[in-house]
C-alpha cells in the first residue's frame, strides 16, 4: 500500500483500517502520525457535534395538544406517563443491577480510541494537554514522560482525562478517574492489555499498557505517583 | 408475526426506547437542519409518526436505524414545507441558542463552525460515523449510496475541515 492509499483509508475511517493498512502505518512513521491527527481530529469532531441536548423537549410529552385530535393527546399523554415509568425502571434496575466492573470499562473505553496508543516521539500540543489536565483537576510532573495524547474522555457519564504517555515500557494509557474509588490497588489483564487501578486522590487512577504484568505494576505506580490532584 | 412493540407492554418498551434514543435522534435532526428549532420540531414529528407505526418494527435490533430513517424523512419534508431562507454560516452559529453559542471551548466552536460550514452531503455522512457510530456499510444503506461513494465523502469530509481548522496535511500530499 502506498502513503496516498493509505491517507485515503485513514481519512475516511480512521478506527476501522484493515491489516494492509495497519501494516503500512507500522512501517511509515508520517502515516503513522496522519493516522494520529486524523484521530485526534476525530475527537474534536465528536466534541464539536455532540450539542447539549435539551433535558426533555416539552413538545414531546406534551406536543401542541391542539394540533393533534383527542386521540393523539391521550396517547401522547401515555407516552409520556410510559417514559417516566421506563425512566424510573431503568434507573432501579441501573442501582441495583450489577455494572460492568471498573476494569472492564476501562478496557471497553480504549476501544474508542484505537491508534493513539502507540510509540511516538511527538508531544500533545501543549496548550490542549495544559486544558485537559485543568479540566481533571490536576498536574502532571513532566518526569512521567513524555505525553503523546491528551483528551477529555466521557466515562461513566463523567468528563475525565485520558492520556497516553510515552514511558521506558512503551506506551501506556492513563485515565484519571476522580469518581471512581477502589479501596487497593486491582490488577487486571483483559483485551490484551496488563494494567492496575490505583486509589488516588478522592477516587482512582487507571494505568494499562501491552507489556507483561509484572512490568506494568513498576510503570502504573510510577505514573500514578506522577499525577497531582489539584482539587479534592 | 413477532411484535415487540405491540400492547401495553410493547408501549412501554416502546417509550423507554425513544427515551433512549432521543439524544441521538435530536442531534442527528440538529446537525441536518443546522437549527435547534427545527430539531425540536422534527424530533416531535419523527417520534409521533414512529409511535403510530411501533407496531410495524419487529426487530428491536433496527430500532435506531429505523428512527434515524423517519427522522431524515420528516427533516427533508419540514425543510420541504418551510423552505428556509439561506443565512450565512457565521449568522447561523451566532444566532443559536446561548448554551451553543457560548463556546465551551473556543477549539470546539470552532470546529463546529467548520461543520456547519459543510455541505450536507458530507455533513451527514460524517455525522452518522463519528457521532452516531456507524460503519460505512451501515451509512451506505441509510443514504442510499455505494459504500465507495460514503468513503469518498468522508475522507472529503475530513479533508474540507482539515483545511478550514489550517491544519496540516489533507493526505492528498506524499
Amino acid at each position: 500500500m502506498q502513503c496516498l492509499e493509505f491517507r485515503r483509508a485513514a481519512g475516511a475511517d480512521p478506527k476501522h483500517l484493515n491489516a494492509e493498512a495497519g501494516a503500512h502505518r507500522d512501517a511509515c512513521p508520517k502515516c503513522a502520525e496522519f493516522l494520529r491527527e486524523t484521530l485526534v481530529l476525530d475527537e474534536r469532531i465528536l466534541a464539536a457535534l455532540s450539542v447539549p441536548v435539551p433535558e426533555r423537549a416539552p413538545a414531546e410529552v406534551a406536543p401542541n395538544v391542539v394540533a393533534f385530535p383527542r386521540i393523539e393527546r391521550r396517547r401522547w399523554m401515555a407516552l409520556a406517563a410510559s417514559i417516566a415509568g421506563g425512566v424510573m425502571v431503568g434507573t432501579l434496575l441501573w442501582v441495583s443491577g450489577p455494572r460492568a466492573s471498573l476494569a472492564e470499562d476501562v478496557v471497553r473505553h480504549m476501544a474508542h480510541e484505537p491508534g493513539v496508543m502507540v510509540e511516538a516521539s511527538v508531544p500533545e500540543d501543549a496548550a490542549k494537554l495544559e486544558r485537559v489536565l485543568e479540566r481533571g483537576g490536576i498536574r502532571l510532573d513532566p518526569d512521567a514522560g513524555l505525553v503523546s495524547y491528551a483528551e477529555t474522555c466521557r466515562f461513566r457519564g463523567r468528563n475525565v482525562p485520558h492520556l497516553v504517555v510515552q514511558t521506558d515500557a512503551g506506551p501506556v494509557t492513563v485515565m484519571v478517574l476522580p469518581r471512581e474509588s477502589v479501596a487497593a490497588p486491582v490488577q487486571f489483564d483483559e483485551g490484551g492489555y496488563s494494567g492496575t487501578i490505583l486509589p488516588a486522590g478522592p477516587g482512582s487512577i487507571a494505568v494499562l499498557g501491552r507489556e507483561p504484568r509484572e512490568v506494568m505494576d513498576q510503570v502504573a505506580e510510577r505514573v500514578a505517583a506522577a499525577v497531582e490532584w489539584t482539587t479534592g | 408475526m413477532n411484535a415487540p412493540f405491540s400492547g401495553k407492554r410493547g408501549e412501554s418498551a416502546f417509550a423507554a426506547l425513544c427515551d433512549e434514543l432521543r439524544p441521538d435522534l435530536y442531534r442527528f435532526a440538529f446537525w441536518l437542519a443546522r437549527d435547534r428549532q427545527v430539531a425540536d420540531d422534527v424530533v416531535q414529528e419523527a417520534l409521533l409518526r414512529a409511535w403510530r407505526s411501533r407496531e410495524s418494527l419487529t426487530d428491536t435490533t433496527a430500532a435506531k436505524p429505523w428512527l434515524l430513517t423517519i427522522v431524515r424523512r420528516e427533516h427533508a419534508r419540514i425543510y420541504e414545507r418551510k423552505r428556509f431562507e439561506t443565512v450565512p454560516v457565521d449568522d447561523l452559529v451566532g444566532s443559536e441558542s446561548p448554551e451553543l453559542a457560548a463556546a465551551e471551548e473556543q477549539e470546539t466552536m470552532d470546529v463546529r463552525r467548520a461543520i456547519f460550514a459543510l455541505e450536507e452531503d458530507y455533513r451527514e455522512p460524517l455525522v452518522l460515523q463519528v457521532l452516531l457510530g456507524y460503519s460505512t456499510g451501515e451509512i451506505a444503506e441509510q443514504l442510499g449510496l455505494t459504500q465507495g461513494a460514503v468513503l469518498t465523502r468522508l475522507f472529503r469530509a475530513r479533508q474540507k475541515l482539515r483545511r478550514q481548522l489550517g491544519l496540516a496535511g489533507d493526505g492528498e500530499e506524499e
